[in-house]
């Protein structure tokens, strides 16, 4: 389009919209007509002039003969006059790939609920072409401190291996495997139903009074999975009028069972003992009739770090309220002879109830309720339906289980743990000493913050063909703008193993950055 | 030789002139401009920018002049939701950031620049910062690699020269230091907001509004001299053919967002001046600092104007930067101590998600199914009406608000549903129906 009153002096002179006026001064700087640049410039509103100063707009008849200076202004005009991104083409698939979260898929439209998946199938597939996909990754063997892999586009990459959740080490351990063939032999691979009816074992028997004793609450009900004991126990005990008061980072089994059994939850801050004081209190004092769980983890799964239990314990009791710590990831890879953070805080016997899983440090599936009341756990048992609902745990899982129990609190626990701190240490300090950020405590997780998701996704990638293979989280795993890398260490991993990891891990960050073009680093404020 | 020299007079730079001044230092602020002035901007100042003006002491003198407000509504779609920023994340932030909450305040306001930006230079000089307008500034003296001064031109033509120990670029997007030392570009967004903005006299609506529908929007913000800011914008695609005749669009938008306001300006307002607008509005990042240099505001991060936080930023910079070189100025820190202190809060992990956050709105794409049922689950949700529009305004962190089990619980909690209200009646071809450019 030609602007209008190219030469004329319109009637509203003082009311003529900038963008016309640069067009106007575009235009005539085609043509040379300098005299025309500059009246024109003369009437471009102060707040342009003011904003846009690197352009000389009381000068623009001196730019007559300047011709670098006429250039320059004119390609910066045209700057402000033609949106940017019309001259700066990317890659649709990759910019989909790496703007959007898996949160912008959840409500989706529409009554078919077939059909309404395909948007999210739609990224997810994006992703997986950009090799920007960190899900359903296979084994190709066991693994190991190193495994081999293939991604969900069947590309195999072999990397030291951060991804298993096997504390000990136990999954190639020979008492392990034993105990686990032994059971086979003796039950063949089916629990025969439910635990309510017959699905369990004299082996059952065993692990329950094992349990008890490392956690030293003698009560135990098993569950086939940890997400069905942490679901089941909340969901077994509260009812719609009374309250959950639950840790923001608590594990999403014990979220969703919140959700689940009431509508009356509150989400504290992370840790925030003295939030959970000041909860309770506004509760009781409007409600001394209905029943408060108080939910936390032990060591948290992706923050690494874990609560003042003395202190949450003791609130919990001056409020009538019941606390429930997940002890999944710390029972036995850390704390005194294996008893995780409960040992670590003189705590043995003395938590309300705890919940663990066996999918870590005890190399199987299941997970469990454990507390001092006979009465409890008969309640939850029935009124947990992930236990009474569910087929029990193999007989080859329990005995395993049963085992990894025993090598627990054995010398050789002792030894193994050591080995494994060893290695913490190692990638911690050589990560650090790199300068990057390793959240929360020494752990068998290690959370390497990144912040940004394309930075994290980018890296992503980069790891995969470099020998490494770490779990990037991202939401609904952490809140969005705070992605990590989560590193699983195992007694297995020797130390040069873990301070090469982190050298690879420093370069893959480092290319990625320089890929995005990104200044942001990851401080969390 | 000055301790420090400013260049740029407006938000950030007569801010950290202000603050610079009161601690004790020698500084000098340059401005190719004379003041009173406008210059383009949103002029808007949420509640941590007014407090910021607060701990200054500088906010009663604004308020004496212009009309501030608590809550501000917020309509997508037909969907209105009405809030304000939470006292306590307010005072959070604040502690968070500067490490002290005092002087929070809860109310935004619109503030004219020529109003505001005076406010401030006459602050700064009361502060015993010099201050010179009309000012422009031809050259940086670097030596050995160090910028140690400046050379340019007083408002009557004199030549000048003048050193200090750091040379502070205040200068706005455009930034004359960014240009001089040819300073990359980070973390580039290129899509964009066009926004056509006027000044209306003749109704007087009481507190913001702001609305958006398909990939438009408008604003009706009161400001100084009894005048209302109404604003529009839309994607940065559509800016062509919406230039083709911008009264006839500027009124054809806000009609289409919403007839009400349409209405009320085509029938009860007297436009009282031209029209403004601005294309150029993409996001990017420079680098912080280098020898004997830094940047604050829209010179180190300059973002779209559709959160309107532009302002509040350059507020946030200035208190960051000076805490940061008065302890360097003191021999308290090296001045690699100082600014790795001020890179590290402007380059963290919030900063990331809310620069996502404003690129990601600034597509002005219409809003998906599930981002209008959120808006639904928050009615009658006032705590988390006020979080998410404390989260939209940086106060809190993306992160806390987007966060997979809060955002279960707003679902669960929710009041209302999609059949309360009309855009979700045959959504599918509404929203096919907002992709086409109504200007074209």
């Amino acid at each position: 389009m030609t602007p209008p009153g190219d030469d004329t002096v319109t009637i509203d002179l003082d009311q003529r919209e900038d963008g016309e006026l640069i067009g106007i001064i575009l235009a005539a700087a085609r043509r040379g007509d300098f005299e025309t640049m500059a009246r024109t410039a003369s009437e471009v509103s102060e707040m342009t002039r003011n904003w846009v100063t690197h352009i000389p707009w009381d000068d623009l008849a001196s730019l007559d003969g300047a011709d670098d200076e006429l250039a320059r202004v004119v390609e910066e005009l045209t700057g402000m006059w033609e949106p940017a991104h019309l001259r700066n083409p990317v890659d649709p698939d990759e910019e989909y790939a790496l703007d959007k979260n898996a949160y912008d898929f959840y409500r989706p439209a529409g009554r078919n609920l077939l059909t309404r998946t395909e948007d999210f199938y739609d990224w997810v597939q994006a992703r997986r072409r950009t090799e920007t996909w960190q899900y359903s990754r296979v084994l190709e063997a066991a693994p190991d401190s190193v495994a081999q892999i293939t991604n969900d586009l069947g590309r195999r990459a072999r990397g030291i291996n951060f991804n298993s959740q096997d504390y000990l080490s136990f999954n190639t351990h020979p008492g392990i495997r034993e105990a686990a063939a032994k059971a086979m032999h003796d039950y063949g691979p089916h629990s025969a139903g439910s635990p309510m009816v017959l699905g369990n074992t004299r082996i059952s028997d065993d692990l329950e009074a094992a349990l008890g004793d490392l956690v030293g609450l003698e009560h135990v009900t098993l569950f086939p999975t940890g997400w069905a004991a942490g679901f089941g126990a909340v969901v077994g005990l509260v009812r719609q009028s009374d309250h959950i008061l639950i840790d923001r980072l608590a594990h999403s089994c014990l979220q969703q069972g919140a959700r689940a059994a009431t509508r009356n939850v509150v989400r504290y801050e992370h840790l925030n003992v003295e939030a959970v004081r000041r909860h309770l209190t506004e509760i009781r004092a409007t409600d001394t009739r209905n029943g408060i769980l108080v939910v936390t983890d032990g060591l948290f799964s992706v923050d690494a770090d874990w609560p003042d239990l003395v202190t949450l314990q003791r609130v919990c009791r001056e409020h009538d309220a019941t606390l429930l710590v997940d002890v999944a990831h710390d029972l036995g890879s850390m704390g005194p002879g294996g008893t995780g953070v409960l040992g670590m805080q003189g705590l043995l016997g003395e938590v309300d109830i705890v919940m663990g899983a066996f999918s870590k440090t005890f190399c199987s599936n299941g997970g469990f309720v454990a507390s001092r009341s006979p009465a409890l756990k008969q309640y939850v048992k029935m009124f947990g339906g992930s236990h009474f609902f569910s087929n029990a745990l193999s007989p080859v899982q329990t005995a395993v289980v049963r085992e990894a129990a025993r090598i627990i609190r054995s010398a050789e626990g002792d030894a193994l743990r050591a080995r494994l701190f060893t290695a913490i240490h190692a990638l911690r300090d050589e990560l650090t000493g790199r300068g990057l950020t390793c959240m929360g405590e020494p752990s068998p997780i290690v959370p390497l913050l990144i912040g940004n998701e394309k930075l994290a996704r980018t890296a992503n990638r980069l790891l995969f063909d470099r020998g490494v293979l770490a779990f990037m989280v991202e939401f609904p795993v952490t809140p969005t703008g705070s992605s990590r890398f989560r590193l699983q260490v195992q007694a297995g991993h020797r130390p040069e193993e873990a301070r090469e990891a982190a050298r690879i891990i420093e370069g893959a960050l480092a290319d990625s950055r320089a890929y995005l073009s990104s200044a942001f680093g990851s401080a969390p404020r | 030789m000055y301790d420090a020299i400013v260049i740029g007079a407006r938000c950030s730079g007569a801010s950290t002139a202000l603050l610079l001044a009161r601690q004790g230092h020698r500084v000098l602020v340059v401005d190719r401009a004379s003041f009173p002035s406008d210059v383009i901007s949103t002029h808007f100042l949420w509640p941590h920018g007014m407090s910021y003006l607060n701990r200054w002491g500088l906010l009663g003198e604004v308020l004496a002049v212009t009309p501030a407000h608590t809550t501000v509504e917020v309509v997508n779609d037909g969907i209105s939701l009405t809030g304000s920023v939470p006292v306590e994340l307010l005072r959070e932030y604040f502690r968070d950031l500067h490490g002290d909450d005092s002087g929070v305040v809860q109310s935004y306001a619109s503030v004219r620049r020529r109003v505001l930006d005076q406010i401030l230079i006459d602050a700064a000089t009361g502060a015993g910062a010099e201050v010179r307008t009309g000012f422009t500034v031809r050259e940086l003296i670097v030596e050995d690699g160090q910028v140690v001064g400046i050379r340019g031109r007083t408002a009557d033509g004199e030549p000048v020269e003048e050193r200090a120990r750091i040379v502070i670029g205040a200068d706005g997007r455009n930034s004359f230091v960014a240009r001089t030392l040819a300073l990359p570009k980070y973390d580039e967004r290129p899509r964009c907001t066009f926004a056509y903005w006027s000044y209306w006299s003749g109704f007087d609506l009481g507190p913001a509004q702001l609305h958006r529908r398909g990939r438009l929007a408008c604003a009706v913000v009161p400001t100084n001299f009894d005048q209302n800011m109404v604003l529009v914008w839309g994607p940065s695609e559509w800016s062509r053919e919406f230039r083709a005749d911008v009264p006839g669009n500027y009124q054809k938008a806000l009609d289409f967002v919403s007839p009400e306001l349409g209405e009320m300006v085509r029938a009860k307002g007297t436009r009282e001046e031209r029209i403004y607008g601005t294309l150029d509005q993409s996001a990017f990042l420079r680098p912080l600092h280098g020898p004997g240099w830094v940047l604050v505001g829209d010179a180190e991060s300059a973002k779209d104007q559709c959160t309107a936080i532009g302002m509040t930023h350059a507020f946030r910079d200035a208190e960051l930067v000076s805490a940061a070189l008065d302890r360097w100025l003191r021999g308290d820190v090296s001045i690699d101590e100082a600014m790795t202190a001020y890179g590290d809060r402007r380059r963290s992990q919030n900063a990331a998600a809310y620069h996502d956050y404003v690129c990601t709105l600034a597509e002005m794409r219409p809003y998906r199914h599930d981002e209008l049922q959120l808006f639904v689950a928050l009615r009658g949700n006032q705590q988390e009406t006020d979080r998410f529009i404390a989260t939209h305004a940086d106060v809190a962190p993306v992160s806390e608000f987007f966060q997979a089990s809060n955002l279960f619980l707003l679902n669960d909690a929710a009041k209302e549903s999609s059949a309360d209200h009309a855009v979700f009646a045959d959504f599918a071809e509404t929203s096919r129906s907002y992709q086409q450019n109504m200007f074209a």
